[in-house]
C-alpha cells in the first residue's frame, strides 16, 4: 500500500465521517447516557431533607445556647437550618408555613434550670411537614429529658452556679470537671464491661473506589464496542452504494483498503479515547494517572474490536442478517464483559465469566491501567495478544472480501 | 425456434483479427466461459477490442453481458478461457491489468455523501493518480462532463443524470486505455443519454477501447463500430453493423399475431416466393421477406384461405432488433 493510496483513503473516509457525524454520536451517546442514567438512579447520596428551624432565644444565655446548639450539630446540621428570629416574626412566619418547627424560649431558662424549677417552651410545628418537625420535637424532648437527669446526679453544682450568679469560666471549668468525675463513678453502674477488647491497629485501608471510578470505565468500553460495531457496519454502505465492487476493479488491493480503514479507525478511536478520558477525569472525577497510556489502551482496544466486529458484519449474505448477528453478540457480550454493569457489581461467579470474555478481559486491564497496576512487561505480552487476534480477524475479514462480498 | 448465424459450434472469434489488427489488439478475450453450478452464464465467448474502437456487447438483461464485463474487469474469475488486457492475462496478472482499465459500473458507485470532486480524486488515487497530475485530470474530467459548477456539493443532491455523468467521470478520471461501459445510460433521460454517448465517442477517438454493453439497439448501432449479439451467454452474431445487416438481406421483418393453424399457414406462405418463415406457431407467424409492406395483401389472401385470423400486424425494417429477433424468435427486450 503506499502512503499515498492511505492519505487519500484517510481523507476519503474523514469526509464521509464529518458528514454524516450522528452514525458516531450514536455509538458514542449510547454509554453517555446510560451513565448519566446509572448515577442518577445509583450514584448521589441519599436524599436528605432539608428543613428550616426558627428558634427565638429570648433568655440568651449559655443553657439556652447549648439547646440552640444541639439542632445545628451533625446530623441534625445536614437536615436543618437553625435560623434567630424575633417571638413576633417566628410565629408569623410558622403560621405562613415557612419553617419547620418554630422554638420559643423565653428568658428565665437558665435560672429554672439551675434550680430545677418548672419552665415552658413553646414548639410550633408545621403541620403540612411530617418528618422533620417530629424531628425537632423528638430532638427537644431528648435535651429536656437529659437537662432532668443532670438535675438529679448534679443538683448540689448547679444549684451552686444559681447561687453565685454568672459565673466565671473558672467555675464552669470546676463544676465540669466535677461532673465529669461524677458521670466516671456512675459509669461502672451504667455501663458495666462485659467484654474484654484487645486493641489492634490494623493497617491504613485502601480507599474504596469512587462510583466515577468503578462505572466510568466500563461505559468507556461500552463506547468502543458500540463504535466499533457502527464503523463495522459501514462495509455495508460500502458494498450496497457498489463502491466495494468498483475498487475491487481497481489496482489498488483490498488489502490495502482494509489498511487504510484499520487506521482510519485507530485515528477516530484515539480522539475518542482522549476526549472521554479528559471528560471523566474533568466533569466525573475518575482519576486516569496515566493518560498516554490509557488512550494507547483503548484506541488498540477499539480497533482490535472493529476488526472483529468487521469480521462478522461480512459473514452473513444480507445487510439485515448482518446487523441481527452483530446485535445478537454486542449486547450479550456487553452485559457479561462489564461493560453494561461494572464487574463489582456483578455476582462473583458472573464477574469471574464476564473477565474471560474478549471486552471483559480488556476492561480488566484498563482498569489496572488506571490504578496504576499495570507492568510494562504484562501490558506488551497482552498487546501482543491483541495484536494477534487482530491479524487474525485482518486476514479472516480480507479472504472473505476478496472472495465474494466485494463484487 | 432458435437460428444462429454463427458456426455450428457456436464458438467463434467474431473479430476476424488479421496480423495488422492482433499487433493492435487491446482486450482479448478467448473462449471465455463462466458457470454457476449448473447454471452457465457465459459460454464460449470470443472476441477481440482494438484501440479507438467501440466494441458493443448487444443482448437482453441476463444474456451474460454483465458477468462477460466482471470476468474482464477481475471482479469475477472465468470458469475456463483467458482475458488479455494489452497482453496482460486478468487473473495473472490482475494488477497490470487492471492499471489500464477503466470501469463504469451499471449501477452508481459513488460515494453519496462526499463532493464530486472529493469523489473523483478518491477513485483517481485508487488508480495510482497523484497530484498536481491528479488535480490537473479532474478539473479537466468535470469540464467534459459539465459538473464543474456542481463540483463541491455532495452527490447527493445530484439528479440521475449528473450522477451518471459522475460515475463515468469517475471511470476516465485516470485516463484508461480501455474502458469498460456496463449500460451506462440504464435509466437516463434523453438529454443525458446523448450527452453521455458522446463522452464515449470522445473517449474513443482519443485512442481508448470501448467495451459497451447495452439491450438498447438504438445505442450500438448509433456508437459502436462492431458489435457482438448475445443471448443465453453466447455470441450469435458479430460483426460491423453492415455485416449484421447483410445477414437479414435487407429483407424486412413481419410479425402476424392471431389464430393461426401453424401447418396450414406455413403451406399458404410457403407458396408465395421469397418469403422465409421465422417462427410459426398457433398465436404467432414471423416472416422474412423484402418489400414486405407491397406483398402485405397477398399474405393476408394467402392466410385468410388457409383459415388464419390475423388480429396484429408489425412490419420491422432490417435492424439489429430484426436480426436479434431472425436469431433468436424474441425481441431484444422480452
Amino acid at each position: 500500500m503506499t502512503m499515498g493510496f492511505l492519505a487519500i483513503s484517510l481523507r476519503k473516509d474523514w469526509a464521509r465521517m464529518r458528514r454524516d457525524p450522528l452514525s458516531l454520536a450514536t455509538a458514542a451517546g449510547i454509554p453517555l447516557v446510560l451513565a448519566v442514567l446509572i448515577t442518577l438512579v445509583f450514584g448521589r447520596e441519599p436524599a436528605t431533607p432539608r428543613g428550616r428551624l426558627l428558634l427565638a432565644d429570648e433568655d440568651d444565655t449559655v443553657v439556652s445556647n447549648l439547646i440552640a446548639g444541639a439542632f445545628s450539630r451533625e446530623p441534625l446540621g445536614k437536615m436543618l437550618v437553625v435560623e434567630k428570629v424575633g417571638r413576633e416574626e417566628g410565629r408569623a412566619r410558622i403560621d405562613r408555613g415557612e419553617a419547620s418547627a418554630f422554638l420559643l424560649i423565653p428568658k428565665g431558662l437558665q435560672h429554672a434550670f439551675l434550680l430545677d424549677q418548672p419552665f415552658r417552651m413553646q414548639l410550633f410545628t408545621n403541620p403540612s411537614e411530617r418528618i422533620l418537625p417530629q424531628i425537632v420535637k423528638e430532638t427537644l424532648s431528648i435535651v429536656v429529658d437529659g437537662a432532668f437527669y443532670l438535675q438529679r446526679v448534679a443538683a448540689g453544682q448547679l444549684h451552686a452556679f444559681a447561687a453565685k450568679g454568672t459565673p466565671t469560666d473558672l467555675e464552669i471549668a470546676q463544676v465540669s470537671v466535677s461532673i465529669s468525675h461524677l458521670a466516671t463513678n456512675l459509669d461502672k453502674y451504667l455501663n458495666p464491661r462485659v467484654i474484654d477488647l484487645e486493641t489492634e491497629v490494623a493497617q491504613a485501608k485502601t480507599a474504596e473506589p469512587s462510583f466515577a471510578a468503578i462505572l466510568l470505565p466500563s461505559m468507556l468500553f461500552m463506547g468502543l464496542l458500540f463504535i466499533a460495531n457502527s464503523l463495522a457496519g459501514d462495509i455495508w454502505k460500502e458494498r450496497v452504494a457498489g463502491t466495494l465492487r468498483r475498487l475491487a476493479s481497481a489496482p489498488v488491493s483490498m488489502a490495502a483498503f482494509l489498511a487504510s480503514r484499520v487506521v482510519f479507525v485507530a485515528v477516530v478511536y484515539g480522539i475518542v479515547a482522549i476526549a472521554g478520558l479528559v471528560a471523566a477525569d474533568k466533569l466525573a472525577g475518575m482519576p486516569v494517572p496515566s493518560l498516554p497510556a490509557a488512550v494507547l489502551w483503548m484506541a488498540f482496544v477499539g480497533t482490535v474490536f472493529y476488526l472483529l466486529f468487521l469480521w462478522i458484519a461480512v459473514q452473513p449474505a444480507t445487510q439485515r442478517a448482518a446487523n441481527v448477528l452483530s446485535n445478537l453478540i454486542i449486547f450479550p457480550l456487553s452485559m457479561l464483559g462489564g461493560c453494561f454493569f461494572p464487574f463489582e457489581w456483578m455476582p462473583a461467579w458472573m464477574a469471574r465469566m464476564g473477565r474471560l470474555t474478549p471486552n471483559g478481559w480488556a476492561l480488566t486491564e484498563f482498569k489496572a491501567i488506571l490504578d496504576g497496576n499495570a507492568g510494562a512487561a504484562h501490558l506488551a505480552a497482552s498487546a501482543a495478544l491483541l495484536a494477534g487476534v487482530a491479524a487474525l480477524a485482518f486476514v479472516l475479514t480480507l479472504r472473505r472480501l476478496r472472495r465474494g462480498f466485494a463484487v | 425456434m432458435r437460428m444462429c448465424a454463427c458456426s455450428a459450434a457456436g464458438r467463434a472469434d467474431f473479430s476476424g483479427p488479421t496480423r495488422a489488427t492482433l499487433a493492435l489488439t487491446v482486450i482479448e478475450v478467448e473462449q471465455l466461459r463462466k458457470t454457476y453450478g449448473d447454471l452457465t452464464a457465459v459460454n464460449d465467448i470470443s472476441f477481440t477490442a482494438h484501440p479507438g474502437e467501440i466494441f458493443g456487447l448487444l443482448g437482453p438483461n441476463g444474456a451474460g453481458k454483465t458477468t462477460t464485463i466482471s470476468c474482464i474487469s477481475g471482479l469475477l474469475t472465468p470458469t475456463a478461457g483467458h482475458v488479455r488486457i494489452l497482453g496482460h492475462d486478468v487473473v495473472r496478472e490482475g494488477t497490470a491489468a487492471r492499471r489500464v482499465l477503466g470501469v463504469v459500473p451499471q449501477e452508481i458507485s459513488l460515494y453519496e455523501d462526499l463532493s464530486a470532486i472529493e469523489n473523483l480524486n478518491y477513485w483517481g488515487g485508487a488508480q495510482g493518480m497523484r497530484n498536481p497530475l491528479l488535480r490537473e485530470r479532474v478539473a479537466n474530467v468535470l469540464e467534459i462532463t459539465g459538473l464543474q459548477d456542481r463540483a463541491r456539493e455532495p452527490v447527493k443532491q445530484f439528479s440521475g443524470g449528473m450522477r451518471r455523468r459522475l460515475n463515468f467521470a469517475c471511470g476516465i478520471v485516470h485516463q484508461p486505455k480501455v474502458l469498460l461501459l456496463d449500460e451506462p445510460t440504464v435509466g437516463v433521460d434523453p438529454q443525458s443519454r446523448v450527452r453521455l454517448l458522446d463522452l464515449v465517442r470522445a473517449q474513443a477517438q482519443s485512442g481508448t477501447s470501448v467495451l459497451y454493453t447495452t439491450h438498447y439497439m438504438e445505442e450500438a448501432e448509433t456508437l459502436c463500430d462492431r458489435v457482438a449479439i448475445v443471448d443465453h451467454g453466447r455470441v450469435i452474431a458479430a460483426g460491423t453493423l453492415a455485416e449484421l445487416r447483410s445477414m437479414l438481406s435487407e429483407r424486412d421483418l413481419l410479425r402476424l399475431s392471431g389464430v393461426f393453424q401453424p401447418d396450414a399457414a406455413r403451406a399458404a406462405i410457403e407458396h408465395l416466393d421469397g418469403i422465409e418463415i421465422l417462427q410459426a406457431d398457433e398465436g404467432l407467424l414471423i416472416l422474412a421477406l423484402p418489400e414486405a409492406s407491397r406483398r402485405l395483401p397477398a399474405i393476408f389472401a394467402a392466410l385468410a384461405a388457409a383459415g388464419a385470423d390475423v388480429r396484429g400486424t408489425t412490419l420491422t425494417q432490417p435492424s439489429l432488433e430484426s436480426l436479434f429477433i431472425k436469431l433468436t424468435g424474441k425481441e431484444l427486450r422480452e
